[in-house]
This record gives structure tokens, C-alpha cells and sequence, in this order.
């Protein structure tokens, strides 16, 4: 952002104590303004919630990824040894010579080639038959409980706000919504977030350039002081970040490394969140989405088709974020959550219909990986719920072992309640 | 299902009959069916005609029956498959909890489990999606909630038992005092007055859960009158008001523009009837309170004021705002524009920052030819009506 720029002459020089000639910037302004006091008395609550935090936060950025629509975990990460897998999907089911062997059990789809060396280097870890607490084969009401992560309660908040409400420390940016501008509903609730489409999107709309940029910035901060702090607080926010992304828009972004991001919504997604965890504007969890998994009819099949496509896309995205990141691997926790698996038995028309127990992929530099975690139930007609695979790790277990190892939670009992002791060492604690 | 979204948007936009469309507002989030949602596809729109419409301004007894009965909401809380044998507890739940006394009534889980069995065999008809009582389903056996019980001992009297208990749920005085609690909070203030809270309850009791009587002892109140500007918009709320103010016309021919501006307002977080819990959206500033959304609404705000999209909807000339002969001053002009959009001049101190954002001083000439006036009007509107005045009403 430019420094010094000029607005035009007027008498705001003697109103904020600029110096004379009207030269004046944002950061000026909000200096002067600092200076006379004018900006403390209606946003108390956020002064003290982002600008004078104690301690910045230590953890690892958690980035979670919705796979929308019912990811079919059975088709990406394959049950190669279960004698039954190909009996249920004699046509659209991946063969045991095509797939990337991940061990004795497991293998990877193809089209997931470029996850292959990062489940060999140990960044990326899978955790199979996952489950919600009880099956839910709606997408609406599964998502729901999902993102809410409280079965049996009648909490009325997601899981991501409960967690940012139990922290006392934060900047605008400490949960952002990243390819939306509207945020998922984990986080619903009392706790700020940010949903953008994108950092470069992100901006005023009537504020073309710089100089108006300028004048928009000083006439919504004067014209919120004073307001009711339910008004003056998130306006307080909004204009801090938009001066965080106008400077982040100036800088421009190159991914590093090489990393060469799929030119997609997810790529542009995941590249903006690596951009954000880059920058240092105090990320503390990121949301993005990628759907259209609701695969009912014509898949495909091993050798190309939606699912196919679908997981290069995913696999490319992952790849490039990992590289992109670097050595910052370190300090980010990545998982991919659905709402639901799918049926084993594929149906007529070459797809799969809503099912129950689902895979979820981590990516870090803390993960556990090379592993494939979790308790395999088994396909034979017996072992499985209404027809589907079972959920025999209940995925709030992976989210709470994240949050306390690597994004220094405490007790996560108003986070997840009932969600009981047991942990699967699926990452490493981080060192403080 | 898709078009109940864009015709209830519509409505608030254009209809003459504001009051009725704030009480639908306020009704279908009072007994929310999410719309659009997979399981109320082939009746959302049947519940909003027969079940919100039918009896807004009406008896809520009556509104709470035909819910009570509709196929969405029997879908949508699962009680269309609840049996006997296997009852499903969630409109049973929701139905103490949010349609009628709510937790502070303090009925036991029994009680609850009790809601659920004594509702079974109201279900849906899965040939025709029409309702249909099934006795074989209904649990028979004495039930007790609340002050109320009954013998409950066949399965045809099932269905008359249930409507007795829906009925007995409409006319208590804990369902009083909530309802009455939720007028407040959206006509009044978040923190609501006792004082009318209790008078509104009253009202509601003595007229046998009639809701205009109720309404319009609030709109006499001396706490209505003293609450103006007590209330934060919500996005929505926020949109259509500038909306009206602008004099924001329909498409000329379809309905593009009106589905973009329901694009608009979805990607704020308030499409209409979309909330996905069964609680309906929150009516309290702090649950809005959110930069994404206050951003969102002031580039929402500048859109419509320069008419850059939704481009089909009609926006009448910005200049009709002022009054044909200018004011002279820039300092003139701000107060008109400001009693103009947002009711009211503003105080000396923000007066000024709008002065400033136009490079001026109240004393400043303004000429016909004065870019307050001519390229940068949009931009002095929209600030207005980006203004916390705006913001709340």
C-alpha cells in the first residue's frame, strides 16, 4: 500500500491532527485517531480481544475441508484385501492391481497419485470408518450435526465457534471462511469469523482505488464511533481486515517452492489459505469447501469419469498446498471431513447412494502419518449398518486429538460433550 | 420449493402488506421448516400457504394444530415415522422446546418422551405426501406432561388425543409468555421489557391465543414507542429496507433480478426460510454481529445504490431523492439526504465525515454541476446508508 498518499486538501487535517498539507493514510489516521482516544470507547470488547492479546497463539493452524455431499471414502481409499469390496461394486469398484498399495489392507485410487509420496514421507495420514455418532443418510441434517458435533444436546452452536470462544486471544483473521462468503455452520455462534471468497476479492466494492479506499476507510470508521457495540465492533473489524487484504492484494502472491496450485476453486482456495498462514495475520482455523461428491449415477469407474477427476483434483490441491507451505508444514493441521460415507453396494445406474462410515484424510507436518488409523469393520453383509460400512471411530475423536496435541486446547468437554477419553495417536504433540 | 424462497423475498420487498409479511417472517422461523431442505420438497410451499399465511394474524391454537398435522413439519422433525415400536423423539422434543412452553416450563424427560408417544401416528401418506393418522402406530397407554394427562387408551382416539394435547400446548401460560417474549424481542428490543412482556401475555390468555389483539396492545405501548432505533437490522432486513428507500421496482419481465437478489442475500446468511436449525434464525444483534456480514451488506448497499446488479430489478434515478430545486450548501445537502434515507440529520460530528468524504465544508456552494451531486451522488447515498442510522431501525 502506498504511504503517502494524498487526499485531496480539505480541512481534515485539523480534525485528526495530520500533518498539515493533508497528507494522510490509513495507518496515519488510525494513529492520530489512537492518539485522541477516539477509537477506544465502542469497541472495548474487540480492542481486548485482538489488539493487546496476551500471548499470540502458539498452535497449529487447523484447516479443515468439507468434502460436501458425501465424499465415498471406499472408492479413494480401498479395502484391497476385503474379499467383499468387489463383489459390492462389481463395476465401479477400483482392481487391486491398479491401486497404490498404502499397506497389507489399504490401497489408493490412482488418481490420488499425487498424495502417494506424502503418505510415504509421513505428512499425510488416513483415519477409515469414521462415523457420526448415529447414521444420518439426509445431507441437510447430517452436515448439520456434523458442523454442530454435539449428538444428543441441545447446543445450538458449531464446534469450530465453541472452540474459538474458549480462546482468548485472536486477531480478525483467527477463523476465516476461505471460497465463500458465507461461513459454515461449525461456525455458528457468539464467536467472530471471517468469510471470504478470496483475499482478492475482499475488499470494498465502492472503493475502486486508493484514494477513495481512503475515503471510505475514514467515513465508516467516524460514522461507527459511537455506535451500539454490536454495530461499531464488527465494523471495527471488517476495516481492519480490509486493510490487512489491501496490503496483501499490493504485495501480490507467488506460491513457493513451485507449488502449482489446480486453477479451480479448491486450488484458488487452498492457495489463499497458505497465502493467510504465510502472511502472519494470526489464521488460527480455515474452513473451505469442496463438494459435488453426491455421486448417485455414473462415477466412473479406475480409468477416468467423476470420481476420477474429482480426486485428481482433490490430490493435486493437497499436493500443492503441502509444497507451497514448506517448512510451515509445521505449524498446519489439514483434515477433510464429509457428512457421510456411501453405500458399499453400488446401485444400478453406476453410482453409490447415501451411506454411513467415511475416510478422512490429515495432512501436516504433525500428522502420523503413512498409517492408514482406525477400527476396519469388515464388508461381509454382516458387519455392515443397513447396508453401509460402519463407523467405528467416532470423527469427533480425530478433531479433539488435534485440538488438544497441536492447537493447545484444554479440555474439550464444552467443545464435544461426552466426548470421553479415548485418543488413536493419529498426530504428534507439538513442541512448545 | 426453490420459488417459496424468491416469492417470500419478493413480498417483503413489494407487498403493501408489511405487517402480515413481518409476522410470516416471524411465524415460519417460530415453527421453522428449513427451505429448502430435501425432505419438504413437494410441500414447503403448501405449509407456508395453509399453515404460516393462514393464520399469521390469526389464533395461534389454530396455527400450532395445522402444523401439528402438516406433512413438512411431521417430515422435517421426523414424526411421520415414529411409531410406537420405535418413536422418534424429535418433534416432541421441538414441539415443548420451541412450539409451545420451552425448556423454562421445566417438564422432566418422561414428559418428553411422553410428547413423543402421545403424537405417533401422525404421519405422512408416502403415495401422496398428504397427511394421514395411522392408528396402528399410535402408542396407547396414559400419558402425563405438563398439567396435563389423559388416558390415551385406544389407537383410533389417538388422533383426537394428540390435537387435545397440541391445544392444551397453544393456551399455556408458559407458551404465552414466550411468544410474547419473542414479539418483544422483535418489535421491542433483545433485552425485552418485563413489563410489556407480562401485559402481552396476558392479552394473548384472555383472547384465547388470538395473535391481533396481542399486537396491537404492543403497537400502543409506551415501550414500542420508546424503542426506536433500539433494534440492529438484520442483513435481510437491512437489504429491503434500502430497497424501499431507493424505490427498488421488480423485473420489468421475469424474475432474474429477483433471483440474484436472493443470491444477494443467501450469500449474507438470511435467505428467507433457509435457516437450517429448527430454531429459527436468531433475532438478536449479537448472533449478526459479524465483519463478513457487515462488509457484505455495504457492498450489497452500493450495488443496489448504483444499480450494478442485480442490473433487472428498476431503480428510479438517485436525483429523485432530492428535491428538484438543490439546497445550496454541501452542508444543506447532507442534512436532505439525510432526512431523506435515513430520517433524521445526523450530528455535528458525523455530519462532518460525510463533509469530509466529499472534500467539503458545510458552508461549501453546491451548483447543479457539484460532483456531490453528479459522479460521486451513488457513493454519498451509499455511505448514508451504510451508516450505523441505517443499521438500525
Amino acid at each position: 500500500m502506498n504511504e503517502t498518499t494524498t487526499v485531496p486538501p480539505t480541512d481534515q487535517a485539523a480534525d485528526c491532527g495530520c500533518p498539515e498539507g493533508g497528507v494522510l493514510t490509513r495507518r496515519t489516521f488510525l494513529k492520530a485517531a489512537a492518539a485522541t482516544g477516539a477509537l477506544t470507547v465502542a469497541s472495548e470488547a474487540y480492542a481486548t480481544r485482538y489488539a493487546f492479546a496476551a500471548e499470540p497463539y502458539a498452535g497449529d493452524v487447523f484447516v479443515v475441508l468439507s468434502l460436501r455431499g458425501g465424499f465415498d471414502g471406499l472408492q479413494a481409499i480401498v479395502p484391497a484385501s476385503d474379499p467383499h469390496y468387489l463383489d459390492w461394486r462389481p463395476n465401479v469398484g477400483i482392481p487391486t492391481s491398479q491401486l497404490l498399495q498404502l499397506d497389507p489392507t489399504f490401497g489408493m485410487h490412482p488418481a490420488m497419485a499425487e498424495l502417494k509420496p506424502l503418505y510415504d514421507s509421513g505428512d499425510l495420514g488416513i483415519v477409515h470408518a469414521v462415523g457420526q455418532a448415529e447414521p444420518n443418510r439426509s445431507h441437510f441434517e447430517a452436515m448439520e450435526e456434523m458442523e454442530r458435533a454435539a449428538p444428543g444436546t441441545s447446543l445450538r452452536t458449531g464446534w469450530i465457534d465453541r472452540v474459538i470462544g474458549g480462546r482468548t486471544d485472536g486477531t480478525p483473521f483467527q477463523a476465516v471462511q476461505v471460497g465463500n462468503s458465507m461461513p459454515a455452520h461449525s461456525f455458528t455462534g457468539p464467536s467472530p469469523e471471517l468469510a471470504m471468497w478470496s483475499v482478492e476479492s475482499f475488499g470494498l466494492d465502492a472503493a475502486w482505488d486508493e484514494e477513495q479506499r481512503d475515503l471510505w476507510d475514514h467515513a465508516l470508521r467516524k460514522l461507527y464511533l459511537g455506535a451500539p457495540p454490536s454495530l461499531s465492533a464488527p465494523a471495527q473489524v471488517a476495516l481492519q481486515a480490509l486493510d490487512t487484504t489491501a496490503d496483501l492484494q499490493e504485495e501480490g502472491y507467488v506460491p513457493a517452492n513451485g507449488a502449482v496450485y489446480p486453477n479451480t476453486d479448491l486450488g484458488r482456495a487452498l492457495r489463499d489459505v497458505a497465502r493467510l498462514i504465510k502472511a502472519d495475520v494470526g489464521l488460527q482455523v480455515a474452513c473451505v469447501d469442496y463438494g459435488d461428491w453426491d455421486m448417485h449415477a455414473g462415477m466412473g469407474n479406475v480409468d477416468g469419469g467423476w470420481m476420477a477427476d474429482h480426486l485428481g483434483e482433490l490430490s493435486g490441491a493437497l499436493a500443492a498446498f503441502h509444497t507451497d507451505l514448506g517448512t510451515k508444514n509445521q505449524d498446519v493441521t489439514l483434515v477433510t471431513l464429509t457428512e457421510f460415507g456411501r453405500r458399499i453396494e453400488e446401485n444400478g445406474s453406476g453410482g453409490t447412494d447415501h451411506g454411513y462410515g467415511q475416510v478422512v484424510l490429515m495432512l501436516g507436518g504433525g500428522v502420523n502419518g503413512g498409517q492408514v488409523h482406525g477400527d476396519w469393520p469388515g464388508l461381509a453383509a454382516n458387519d455392515l449398518i443397513d447396508g453401509d460400512l460402519n463407523g467405528t471411530t467416532d470423527y469427533r475423536l480425530v478433531l479433539a486429538e488435534i485440538l488438544e496435541k497441536r492447537c493447545g486446547s484444554g479440555t474439550l468437554t464444552d467443545v464435544f460433550p461426552g466426548i470421553g477419553s479415548d485418543r488413536l495417536d493419529l498426530v504428534q504433540t507439538k513442541p512448545t | 420449493m426453490f420459488d417459496v424462497g424468491a416469492a417470500t423475498l419478493a413480498r417483503a420487498a413489494w407487498s403493501k402488506r408489511q405487517l402480515l409479511e413481518v409476522m410470516v417472517d416471524f411465524w415460519s422461523n417460530h415453527l421453522n421448516v428449513t427451505n429448502p431442505s430435501d425432505n419438504v420438497w413437494d410441500n414447503r410451499h403448501d405449509y407456508d400457504r395453509n399453515v404460516i399465511r393462514a393464520f399469521a394474524l390469526g389464533r395461534y391454537e389454530d396455527m400450532l394444530l395445522a402444523s401439528a398435522r402438516h406433512p413438512a413439519m411431521l417430515r422435517y422433525l421426523n414424526n411421520a415415522e415414529s411409531t410406537k415400536g420405535s418413536p422418534n423423539e424429535n418433534y416432541g422434543r421441538e414441539l415443548l422446546e420451541l412450539h409451545s412452553v420451552g425448556v423454562e416450563a421445566g417438564y422432566t424427560e418422561e414428559m418428553m418422551r411422553d410428547s413423543a408417544l402421545v403424537m405417533t401416528g401422525f404421519s405422512v401418506d408416502w403415495s401422496t405426501g398428504a397427511f394421514v393418522y395411522r392408528p396402528q402406530w399410535h402408542h396407547k397407554q396414559a400419558v402425563q406432561i405438563l398439567d396435563w394427562s389423559s388416558a390415551n387408551a385406544t389407537a383410533d382416539g389417538g388422533y383426537d388425543v394428540g390435537r387435545e394435547y397440541v391445544r392444551y400446548l397453544a393456551n399455556h401460560p408458559s407458551t404465552a409468555r414466550r411468544i410474547a417474549t419473542k414479539l418483544c424481542e422483535r418489535f421491542v428490543a433483545d433485552v425485552p421489557p418485563p413489563t410489556l412482556v407480562d401485559a402481552l401475555t396476558q392479552t394473548y390468555l384472555d383472547s384465547g391465543t388470538a395473535i391481533a389483539p396481542v399486537l396491537r396492545e404492543l403497537f400502543g405501548s409506551s415501550e414500542f414507542e420508546a424503542s426506536l432505533g433500539e433494534k440492529v437490522r438484520r442483513p435481510m432486513q437491512d437489504v429491503i429496507a434500502t430497497m424501499r428507500i431507493l424505490g427498488i421496482q421488480p423485473d420489468s419481465k421475469g424474475t432474474r433480478g429477483l433471483r440474484s437478489l436472493y443470491w444477494m442475500i443467501e450469500s449474507l446468511g438470511d435467505a428467507p426460510l433457509a435457516w437450517v436449525q429448527p430454531n429459527g434464525y436468531p433475532d438478536t444483534a449479537d448472533a449478526w454481529r459479524s465483519a463478513g456480514g457487515m462488509l457484505g451488506t455495504w457492498n450489497a448497499t452500493m450495488s443496489l445504490v448504483a444499480h450494478w446488479w442485480p442490473k433487472e430489478l428498476r431503480r428510479p434515478p438517485l436525483r429523485d431523492l432530492l428535491p428538484p430545486r438543490l439546497p445550496n450548501t454541501h452542508g444543506k445537502l447532507v442534512d436532505t439526504l439525510a432526512r431523506r434515507l435515513v430520517f433524521r440529520t445526523l450530528p455535528t460530528e458525523h455530519k462532518d465525515a460525510v463533509l469530509q468524504f466529499l472534500g467539503k465544508n458545510a458552508d461549501s456552494p453546491l451548483t447543479k454541476d457539484s460532483d456531490a451531486v453528479k459522479w460521486r451522488l451513488a457513493s454519498l447515498v451509499a455511505l448514508i446508508l451504510s451508516s450505523p442510522y441505517h443499521k438500525i431501525r
